[in-house]
């Protein structure tokens, strides 16, 4: 339990939004209304836990948004130019990873730091993408919205499908001997080198996979609107990063696991819809999310102070 | 080669390169205009300087503009003080959230990434909640407009300031022990402290300085528009950040110059500039930036790979490292 | 040493080359070149700007005159006083801008003329001393008022209703709620402004916040967007939650972007101006500032191919409000 005090906090923060909400807007607890926000917070999901991968791998990539935006726009025109829905999913996640495959290359290939590389990347990727599309939307065919199941299965599908790749990482991390090597090149990249891992393959390894997740997110961010709005990634990378870390990944590297970042991003995510319920003004929306996120940190700052005292 | 002549010979290379394709770009009025429109953004990068050598980072410095720029508004509109009372009280407030911002990273060892993230939306969102969003401050004093838009003996009145506070800090970071002893903490933080240097003490200098800078910044900024809103300096602390590293100084911390930083910060604004008097949209500045950043990042470290490979005994594969002494 | 030596002969270059002496606008000694107008949007990559500048292409072609497009990319307000400086170096003839921020931006126009660039305003104004004209495509008072009174034909004059703003620091948008709050104190108290949401100018942000404003206004009846990003989101939004026909969707917006909703009912009605002819008018009126065709005290503007505009004080009028519904909205494809 000790261990997993930061994850605990965050569950029980997320608990107590929760209670606050039921007391004083239990509008909040219908049925739709909460289903569309899940479905909408899904491709994030999707996208934090390539960002929790890339962080315990003691790296950053500030480009997903970028990648995501891309992504969405470059499926969005396939599906325009009416390419069955069974070839867009592969492209959008492929372009994903070729994104992620060019970070991995100058982060591993040639030991670059990944918080300048990826910044990097980001602006080249949002600004040749505003160039190109001008900030015009995609208009997408009809049979697209949902995969072209109803509004219900569709968003399920997002759902169990976020989820289900929540899990499997997860898993994965704690069970796989690749899961452990990312936590290994994340604590002590020098001594798993000496252990017989081989970092530089690790870490090209998880900006790739953070990348084809950037795809996936993406499609899925796709099929839940008629048009596709290149601007859509802005600001996903700070959110994800923000709630991975809140969940308990450690920046440093090394430390965290996919369930935290999962309560993380809900508790986040919970933030802007019960400020709307509890009729608070909208300007209060950045404080509270930066307040959020400094408790949190302060939180687990506290706790580490107090072991060592 | 050193990092700074390359970046220079890049700067050269830009300039002459705008000179023959752009048009009226070599005019005094212009090279102005580029010291000018660098004032904040080149504040801020030689702020950071400091604060990236010890290692950390600051990215709240933009909502940190932003947000000292309305309490200037606000203490000169509202609380109806002298403009030069506005002024100190400003800087003492950005002193004030550099000093938040210290305390966290140094009292309870978090890492600065993050809570100069938190930082970011929390300043940011001050300043929206202050101004609900709305509330703009204009109609300033022609006098204290001056300093951002007039000229002082021919040169605009933001190059004394800013050359100025580039030999401060550069006397700082180069020539005095406090300078040395950020390198120290950059290098090696637990190595520093045994060394006998007071860690806590000069992080916490250098992320004041930073929020100081920041309320510098918002003070220019306010004086050159004319106006003060909550979303003043928006993505400035990236662009800082991104002419810090152009200059040479490495992330991590330990290595570093402020004349690299100067450097970057003129290669940044001559681009911008110049793409403009070239007639190319604003998005080829950007496109350019980060190209430019990884060129100038990938560049040395694949020469050296190249070189490595030519020279007739290799050197042990390094591990990944975190430095490149230049 | 190296580098010290490097410096001094980059400060020395950039010295000499520096002395360069401006061509500004109007300056004799050299062939008579084409007028050069500076097009300034809010900020590019929004749609509405595309259009507008479609328009001002067309004008430019026609006229003959050179055209450059640029604005800023982010949302930073002192970027447009950046590029309006560099044009004011760059020495075109006029400027026509759409001004996100009121009293910063006239600094910079203010510098503009007095090197005798002319300006014209388009969209948004600056500080009348600090531009020539404003093309005017409607008062933000009729915008504010339009808007409002469409909302209140929809919703029959009672109920709540819940508004989407692009960003809470946009001035126009600031400008226009006012007057839709002020018509809806005045002509409909029965109505109320439950809620007011920024979307930061992302679509799928105001997707999110309507789908979040339903639930937690169950007596909502109607949204009202001051962006061109919240209507069909909202209408999205209504759709997904089930509730089309109960709540309705108004706002400002291009027709391209809603004719989806309103052919499916959704939304009602879509307001805006023509957005081609605004860019146009502002190239024209810009050219013929600068050619003299156009000087203060003028009552009518003949600008060419899109007839006679009336000018009232230093407004040139595009015209009322345009509202697009089911009957019309086929006509237009922007």
């Amino acid at each position: 339990m000790k261990r997993y005090f930061l994850e605990v906090s965050v569950a029980l923060a997320l608990g107590a939004v929760l209670l606050a909400l039921a007391v004083f807007a239990p509008a909040f607890y219908q049925p739709q209304p909460l289903l569309s926000l899940a479905a909408r917070e899904a491709p994030t999901l999707v996208v934090a836990c390539g960002m929790a991968l890339v962080i315990i791998c003691r790296h950053i990539d500030i480009s997903l948004g970028a990648q995501f935006s891309v992504c969405s726009v470059c499926a969005g025109l396939l599906a325009a130019m009416h390419w069955p829905l069974v070839f867009v999913l592969p492209a959008s996640i492929l372009l994903g990873a070729i994104f992620g495959a060019i970070n991995g290359a100058l982060v591993a290939g040639l030991g670059l730091p990944s918080i300048v590389v990826t910044l990097a990347t980001m602006a080249t990727w949002r600004e040749s993408l505003r160039w190109w599309r001008e900030g015009v939307w995609v208009d997408l065919p009809d049979g697209l919205q949902w995969f072209g199941l109803s509004q219900f299965a569709g968003q399920w599908t997002l759902i169990l499908v976020a989820l289900t790749l929540l899990a499997a990482l997860a898993l994965a991390m704690r069970h796989l001997a690749a899961g452990r090597f990312i936590y290994a090149v994340g604590s002590d990249t020098e001594a798993a080198r000496l252990a017989g891992i081989r970092p530089q393959r690790v870490t090209f390894g998880v900006f790739v996979l953070a990348g084809a997740m950037a795809g996936l997110a993406a499609m899925m961010n796709v099929i839940q609107s008629p048009q596709v709005d290149p601007n859509s990634g802005t600001g996903l990378e700070l959110k994800t990063i923000a709630a991975v870390v809140v969940g308990g990944v450690a920046i440093s590297g090394g430390r965290g696991n996919l369930w935290g970042a999962f309560a993380g991003l809900l508790l986040l995510a919970c933030v802007g819809p019960a400020l709307t319920h509890l009729h608070v003004e909208p300007y209060w929306d950045k404080a509270i999310q930066g307040a959020v996120i400094l408790l949190a940190v302060v939180a687990d700052g506290l706790r580490r102070r107090q072991k060592t005292l | 080669m050193r990092h700074e002549s390359f970046l220079l010979l890049m700067l050269i290379a830009e300039w002459l390169l705008f000179a023959a394709v752009g048009r009226n770009f070599t005019t005094l009025d212009n090279t102005f205009d580029i010291i000018r429109h660098s004032g904040e953004i080149g504040l801020l990068a030689l702020a950071l300087t400091a604060v990236i050598l010890t290692g950390g980072i600051d990215l709240s410095v933009g909502s940190l503009l932003g947000l000292c720029a309305i309490l200037f508004g606000k203490l000169w509109r509202d609380a109806s003080l002298p403009i030069w009372l506005a002024m100190t009280c400003t800087l003492g407030a950005g002193a004030l959230a550099g000093g938040f911002n210290a305390a966290l990273i140094t009292g309870l060892r978090l890492p600065p990434l993050i809570v100069t993230l938190g930082a970011f939306s929390l300043f940011r969102g001050l300043a929206e909640a202050i101004t609900r969003g709305m509330d703009t401050f204009t109609n300033f004093p022609p006098t204290f407009l001056r300093l951002g838009q007039e000229r002082w003996l021919g040169l605009p009145a933001q190059a004394p300031i800013l050359i100025l506070f580039a030999t401060g800090i550069w006397l700082l970071v180069h020539r005095t022990t406090f300078g040395r002893s950020f390198r120290a903490i950059g290098f090696s933080p637990e190595g520093a402290r045994y060394a006998g240097i007071p860690v806590g003490r000069r992080v916490t200098m250098v992320y004041v300085l930073a929020g100081l800078t920041a309320a510098m910044s918002a003070i220019l900024y306010t004086a050159r528009l004319g106006q003060a809103k909550a979303d003043a300096g928006t993505g400035y602390e990236l662009l800082a950040i991104t002419a810090v590293v152009l200059g040479g100084t490495s992330i991590f911390g330990g290595t570093g110059s402020v004349h690299g930083t100067l450097l970057g910060v003129a290669a940044l604004a001559v681009l911008n500039n110049g793409l403009v008097h070239a007639r190319q949209p604003r998005e080829v500045a950007g496109l350019l930036t980060g190209l430019l950043l990884l060129l100038a990042l990938a560049g040395p470290v694949l020469l050296k790979k190249l070189a490595e490979r030519r020279g007739r005994w290799h050197s042990p594969a390094p591990a990944i490292q975190n430095n490149e002494t230049a | 040493m190296n580098i010290y030596l490097l410096s001094l002969t980059a400060a020395g270059l950039m010295i000499i080359t520096g002395c360069g002496n401006n061509t500004g606008p109007g300056q004799p000694g050299g062939v008579a070149k084409k007028t050069t107008i500076a097009f300034l949007p809010k900020s590019k990559g929004n749609a509405y700007f595309i259009s507008c500048k479609k328009g001002a292409d067309r004008a430019a072609r026609e006229l003959g005159v050179e055209l450059i497009f640029d604005g800023p990319t982010d949302p930073d307000p002192a970027r447009q006083n950046e590029i309006v400086e560099n044009w004011i170096t760059l020495g075109v003839d006029a400027i026509a801008a759409a001004c996100e921020n009121k009293e910063g931006i006239s600094t910079a126009l203010r510098k503009a003329r007095a090197k005798g660039i002319k300006v014209v305003t388009y969209d948004a104004d600056a500080l009348p001393d600090a531009r020539d004209f404003f093309v005017n495509q409607a008062t933000p008072e009729g915008i504010g008022y339009a808007l409002m009174d469409e909302a209140a034909r929809l919703c029959h004059n009672e109920g709540e209703f819940a508004v989407i703003i692009g960003s809470l620091t946009a001035a126009n948008q600031i400008e226009w709620r006012k007057y839709v709050e002020e018509r809806r104190a005045a002509q409909y108290p029965n109505m109320k402004m439950a809620a007011v949401r920024p979307c930061d100018d992302l679509k799928d942000k105001a997707q999110s916040e309507a789908t979040t404003l339903l639930s937690a206004y169950p007596n909502l009846k109607l949204f009202l967007s001051t962006t061109s990003l919240g209507v069909p989101s909202a209408a999205e939004a209504v759709k997904q939650a089930g509730k089309a026909g109960q709540v309705k969707v108004v706002g400002l917006g291009l027709p391209s972007e809603n004719r989806r909703y309103v052919k499916e009912g959704i939304t009602d009605s879509v307001i805006l101006w023509k957005t081609e002819d605004l860019g146009s008018l502002a190239v024209r009126a810009a050219s013929a500032v600068v050619s003299g065709a156009l000087k203060p005290g003028d009552k009518t503007f003949k600008a060419g191919s899109l007839g006679e505009f009336q000018i009232e004080g230093d407004n040139i009028i595009l015209g009322k409000p345009f509202i697009f519904n089911k009957d019309n909205i086929d006509q237009f494809d922007f």
